[in-house]
């Protein structure tokens, strides 16, 4: 069963690379921080299958890859190689301050059991693991929803 | 945790086989106990230094720092001591957090940078799951 998810995700990651053969959307995704008192926050938007197996990064917040372990289930899931997020990455998200990311993706993304994930971390205080999970679907769309650690709100338009 | 400055991450190894995650506590008949010597020996071989080892809920509960210097918290099983759990707490203040790299004025440079980097070199990532460039805006 792993062995044919893997080859899936492959399979839609070769697709997409030729985009030509796919059809693709702009998304943009936006995360509203609390505030948390704290230095820059370091962001990860990423998606995962619904059983929460990373899929690909949509954006890394934070410019020194060296604090890229503090984005742990992201961390994890892309093994933090840098052919993952290259191109991929700004600066880190200060206080009470909003990210916005717009992006094409695949129409074969959407509507197709992934998530959008957010880890984030902050020094000298938490790391997060999973701050937001939601569902990427045409439903979901302009829905906010609150995260459990520094996001205030995050929500996705297609 | 008591101090603020630092961030604990827990990683929980269960290595025995048969032994379930709900089960907390360490079964291991008394008489098969190995010594807290042992344990403190076998722990120091690694370049550990053993703060304190007491028992806990019939496992051996170890306090100190690994070989890295980061605090550690591991409980052990106390007659084959093998390691059940493992607590480890980064220490955000140590070198590789260095303040004076990360305040906020080198982070405008540090984009400014990446953006004339990233405008020549890249059309977009050569695996995954984005097409093209993003557009980005911090407000």
């Amino acid at each position: 069963m792993k062995r044919l998810t893997l080859a899936l995700a492959f399979g839609l990651a070769v697709a997409i690379a030729l985009p030509a053969l796919a059809q693709a959307r702009e998304v943009t995704f936006n995360t509203e921080l609390k505030n948390y008192g704290g230095d820059g926050a370091y962001v990860a938007l990423y998606l995962t299958d619904a059983d929460g197996q990373y899929q690909g990064t949509l954006w890394i917040a934070g410019e020194k890859s060296k604090y890229y372990k503090h984005l742990r289930d992201w961390a994890r899931g892309s093994g933090q190689r840098s052919s993952e997020y290259d191109g991929l990455t700004g600066a880190s998200v200060g206080s009470g301050r909003s990210l916005t990311i717009t992006l094409d993706l695949a129409d074969e993304l959407i509507d197709a059991g992934y998530e959008v994930r957010v880890d984030t971390a902050v020094e000298d205080m938490r790391d997060n693991r999973a701050d937001v999970v939601v569902p990427l679907t045409t439903e979901g769309a302009g829905k906010p929803v609150s995260g459990r650690g520094y996001v205030q709100s995050f929500s996705y338009t297609l | 945790m008591k101090t603020p400055l630092f961030v604990t991450t827990t990683l929980a190894t269960i290595l025995a086989s048969g032994m379930t995650l709900a089960d907390d506590d360490c079964r291991d008949p008394v008489a098969d106990w190995q010594p807290h010597d042992a344990l403190r020996q076998q722990l120091e071989a690694k370049g550990w230094e053993v703060r304190r080892i007491k028992v806990d809920d019939g496992c051996y509960e170890v306090k100190g720092l690994d070989q890295e210097g980061n605090e550690v918290e591991a409980e052990y099983a106390p007659a084959s001591l093998r390691l059940r759990k493992l607590e480890i707490e980064y220490d955000y203040d140590d070198k590789e957090y260095d303040r004076s790299d990360d305040d906020d004025d080198d982070d405008d440079d540090d984009d400014s940078e990446v953006t004339s980097r990233r405008s020549e070199s890249r059309t977009g990532p050569d695996s995954g799951i984005v097409s093209g460039k993003p557009s980005v805006r911090i407000e």
